[in-house]
C-alpha cells in the first residue's frame, strides 16, 4: 500500500521534529502470536528496547505512533488491526515482525480459509523483519532501521565488514 | 475400581462396549451407542464423577461420526464414546445440560461440521469469520446453510433491563493476546460472559490433512508457544504409539529434562505477565531475565528460542552437547536462590494477596464438568497429572511429585505454579544425573502409521494436551484433533466469572493462565 508524504514541508523544522520522533516512538501493546513473545522478550530485561528510545508501550492506540505487527492475520482480526492502524496518530509507522505478518508464514497452504497472507494487504508497513519467530535482536534492528527511514542516519555505528 | 461400575452401568444402557489395547490405542474402552442414548450415558458417567475430556467429529463421508473422551482423575482409564449419524440427518441430543463444557465443543463441532445439537442453549459460530462460505472441515465442499449460520457481533440490552453490555478484547493488554469477551453487568458486577473466540484460528486442524505428518509436525510448536515441547511430544508420543515405536532411554531421559525445563520457561512467563496485569511491574523483567536462561540452555540444544521443533519419531533430533547437564546445574542452583526472591517480593505482598485470595473460586465439581486440567485443577484440590497418570517420556522411569493446593482461587494457583517450578528442579536435578549411555534415536521406523486411530496425552504447563489421530494408512493424517488445555479451562470461565466483580475478572483470566492461539487451533 502507499501512503503519500505531507502536502507542505517544513525542511529544517521537518527534520528536528523526525530526529525527535525517532527517539521517541511509541509502541503499542498488542500482541498477536508467537512473535509477541519475542516483542516482550525485547522489552524486558536481557534486551532492553528502552535503550534504543522505544520503551513506552501504551495499550491505547490514541497514545501510539508505532504498531509491532506480531503474529498471524486471520480473516477476524483483519478488520481489527486496520481500526486500530486507523486510530493510531499520524505520523505513524508500521512493522511486519515475523513471516506471518510479511505473508502469511507456516499457515499457508492450498484453499485455506481463514488468514490474510501478509499484513500489507491491508495496512502500509515500513521495515519487514522475517523469522519464525526473528530474534529480539531483530526487532532492535528494525527500529534501528526505521530510525534510519526518519532521520536519514544510521544511529548506530554500522559494523564495520571484515569479509 | 470406578471403570468396572461404569461399564455395567453403560452396558445396561445398551452401549456396545470393548475393551482396546491401551498401548497401541490410547485409551481403554471403546463404545458405540445410538444418538438417543448419549444423554443416558453422559448422565451415567457423570454420577461415577468422570469429567469430560473432549468431543470430537470426524468425517467418514458417508457417516459423522461424534466422539466423546470421558476420564476419571482417580481411575484415569479413557473411555471412548462414539456415536453415528447421516450426513444428511446430522441431528444429535445435546450433553450440555450434564456437562456444560461439553457444549462448548459441541458449538464448535456445529460451525465445522454441521452437526446439530438439539437442546443446545446457544450454537452461534465461535470460531469462524462471518464470510465463511463451506464447513471447514467436511471432506468435500459442503455448503453452510443459512439458517445454520448465527454469528455473534456483538449484544445490546434488551427491552427494560437495567443491565449493560462491554466489550473486552480484541485488544486489551490483559487478556494476554486476542481474546474477546461480551460481559453483560450490573454495575460493577458481571451478570453474563460471552465469548468470541477465533481472532487466531490458524487451521491448524485442516492443514494437518493437507500436510504430510512431517510435514505438519514444525507447526505443532506454533500451537502452545509458551510450552511448545509438550505439544511437539503429544504428536510424536502419538505416532510412536500406533507404530509401536520404541523409544531408546537416552532419548527419554532427554525428553524429560527438555519438557521439565520448558515447563518451568513457561510458568516464569505466566508470572512475570500475570504480576504485570496486577500491577506489579518488577517480578517481570525478574521472571523474564530467568527465562532467557533457559532459553539459553535450549537454543544451544534445539536451535531455537521458541518454536522448538526438537523431537523425532523415535527419539530426538541430536543428542545433548557438550556441557548441557552441566548448565542445567547451573541453572537449578541460580534458580532455586531466584525463587526465594520471589517469595519476599510476591507471595507476602499484601497487595497481591488482596486481589488474589478468595477471587476466582474454582470448586471442584465444576473443574469436572468443564474439564479443567493442569495447574488450575491442581489448585483446586485434584492431584490429576499426565505425567502421573499415564506417564510418558522419561517419566516412565521417574515421574515428579504433584503440587496440590486446596484454596481453589488465584492466589493458590499462583501457589501451585511456584511450587511446580521447584517440583520440576528437584525432578531436573534427579534427571541429569542418571541420562543413560547409548543411542538417542531408534534405528527403524516406519514410513506411514497403521490404518486405526490413536490418541495420545501429555501434561502441558497448562494441562492435559491430548491428539487424535485417525489415518488411513496414508502419509497424511485422515483427521487430526487437538485437546487443548487452554480451551477447557476458559470455558470454565463463563461459570466462574459470573457474580464477579469487573476488575476481578481480569485477574482471574490471567491466573487461568490462557494462550489464545492454542485455544482457537
Ligand atoms: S511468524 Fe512464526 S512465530 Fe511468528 S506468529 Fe507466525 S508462526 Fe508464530
Amino acid at each position: 500500500m502507499e501512503v503519500r508524504g505531507p502536502l507542505i514541508r517544513f525542511g529544517l523544522l521537518e527534520e528536528l521534529l523526525n530526529l525527535a520522533r525517532a527517539n521517541s516512538l511509541w509502541p503499542m501493546t498488542f500482541g498477536l502470536a508467537c512473535c509477541a513473545i519475542e516483542m516482550m522478550a525485547t522489552t524486558a530485561a536481557r534486551f532492553d528496547l528502552a535503550r534504543f528510545g522505544a520503551e513506552v508501550f501504551r495499550p491505547s492506540p490514541r497514545q501510539c505512533d508505532f504498531m509491532i505487527v506480531s503474529g498471524t492475520i486471520t480473516r477476524k482480526i483483519a478488520p481489527v488491526v486496520r481500526t486500530l492502524y486507523e486510530q493510531m496518530a499520524s505520523p505513524k509507522w508500521v512493522v511486519a515482525f515475523g513471516n506471518c505478518a510479511i505473508s502469511g508464514g507456516p499457515f499457508v497452504f492450498e484453499n485455506q480459509y481463514n488468514i490474510i497472507e501478509g499484513v500489507d494487504k491491508i495496512i502500509p508497513v515500513d521495515v519487514y523483519v522475517p523469522g519464525c519467530p526473528p530474534r529480539p535482536e531483530a526487532l532492535i534492528e528494525a527500529l534501528l532501521k526505521l530510525q534510519e527511514k526518519l532521520t536519514g542516519v544510521r544511529r548506530f555505528p554500522v559494523p564495520e565488514r571484515r569479509w | 475400581m470406578v471403570a468396572e461400575r461404569v461399564v455395567k452401568d453403560l452396558q445396561a444402557l445398551g452401549v456396545d462396549l470393548e475393551e482396546v489395547p491401551y498401548e497401541r490405542r490410547g485409551y481403554c474402552f471403546d463404545g458405540r451407542v445410538q444418538r438417543e442414548g448419549i444423554l443416558g450415558v453422559a448422565e451415567a458417567f457423570d454420577q461415577h464423577g468422570y469429567f469430560i475430556e473432549d468431543v470430537l467429529c470426524v468425517d467418514f463421508v458417508n457417516e459423522l461420526e461424534l466422539v466423546y473422551h470421558f476420564n476419571h482423575w482417580e481411575d484415569p482409564r479413557r473411555f471412548s464414546i462414539r456415536v453415528r449419524v447421516k450426513p444428511s440427518d446430522p441431528e444429535v441430543p445435546s450433553i450440555s445440560s450434564v456437562y456444560p463444557g461439553a457444549g462448548w465443543h459441541e458449538r464448535e463441532i456445529h460451525e465445522f461440521f454441521g452437526v446439530r445439537f438439539k437442546g443446545h442453549p446457544n450454537l452461534a459460530f465461535l470460531f469462524l469469520h462471518p464470510e465463511i462460505e463451506a464447513y471447514p472441515l467436511r471432506k468435500g465442499h459442503v455448503p453452510i446453510p443459512e439458517e445454520d449460520r448465527k454469528v455473534l457481533e456483538g449484544r445490546q440490552p434488551e427491552g427494560e433491563e437495567e443491565s449493560f453490555w462491554i466489550n473486552m478484547g480484541p485488544q486489551h493488554p490483559s487478556t494476554h493476546g486476542v481474546l474477546r469477551l461480551l460481559l453483560k453487568m450490573r454495575g460493577e458486577f458481571i451478570e453474563e460472559i460471552e465469548p468470541i473466540l477465533g481472532y487466531m484460528h490458524r487451521m491448524q486442524e485442516k492443514m494437518a490433512e493437507v500436510r504430510t505428518y512431517i510435514q505438519y509436525y514444525p507447526n505443532t510448536a506454533r500451537l502452545d508457544y509458551v510450552g511448545p515441547l509438550a505439544f511437539s511430544m503429544c504428536f510424536v508420543g502419538a505416532l510412536e504409539r500406533c507404530c509401536g515405536v520404541e523409544v531408546p532411554e537416552r532419548a527419554q531421559m532427554i525428553r524429560l529434562i527438555t519438557l521439565e525445563l520448558n515447563r518451568i520457561a513457561s510458568h516464569l512467563l505466566w508470572l512475570g505477565t500475570y504480576l504485570l496485569d496486577l500491577g506489579a511491574a518488577t517480578p517481570y523483567f525478574f521472571a523474564f531475565d530467568d527465562r532467557e536462561a533457559i532459553l539459553d540452555i535450549l537454543e544451544g540444544l534445539t536451535g531455537s528460542r521458541l518454536t522448538y521443533c526438537y523431537y523425532r519419531i523415535g527419539g530426538v533430533y541430536e543428542d545433548l552437547n557438550d556441557g548441557f547437564l552441566q548448565k542445567v546445574e547451573e541453572f537449578i542452583g541460580r534458580m532455586r536462590k531466584r525463587l526465594k526472591d520471589y517469595d519476599e517480593l510476591v507471595t507476602g505482598n499484601a497487595i497481591f494477596i488482596g486481589r488474589t485470595r478468595g477471587v476466582g473460586v474454582l470448586p471442584k465439581e465444576m473443574a469436572r464438568r468443564f474439564g479443567v486440567t493442569g495447574p488450575n485443577l491442581r489448585a483446586s484440590g485434584v492431584g490429576y497429572d499426565v505425567r502421573i497418570s499415564e506417564p510418558y517420556a522419561g517419566y516412565r522411569i521417574f515421574g515428579p511429585e504433584i503440587a496440590v493446593r486446596g484454596g481453589c482461587d488465584c492466589y493458590d494457583r499462583y501457589l501451585v505454579r511456584l511450587d511446580e517450578i521447584r517440583r520440576s528442579l528437584d525432578l531436573l536435578e534427579k534427571a541429569i544425573r542418571r541420562v543413560p549411555e547409548g543411542p538417542s534415536r531408534a534405528e527403524r521406523i516406519p514410513k506411514k502409521p497403521p490404518e486405526g486411530d490413536v490418541y495420545f496425552a501429555t501434561e502441558s504447563p497448562r494441562g492435559e494436551v491430548g491428539i487424535y489421530i485417525v489415518s488411513d494408512g496414508s502419509d497424511r493424517p485422515y483427521r487430526l484433533k487437538w485437546r487443548s488445555p487452554s480451551f477447557s479451562n476458559f470455558v470454565s470461565f463463563t461459570e466462574l466469572g459470573r457474580g464477579m466483580l469487573i476488575a476481578d475478572a481480569v485477574a482471574t483470566l490471567g491466573s487461568l493462565d490462557l494462550v489464545v492461539p492454542e485455544m482457537d487451533r
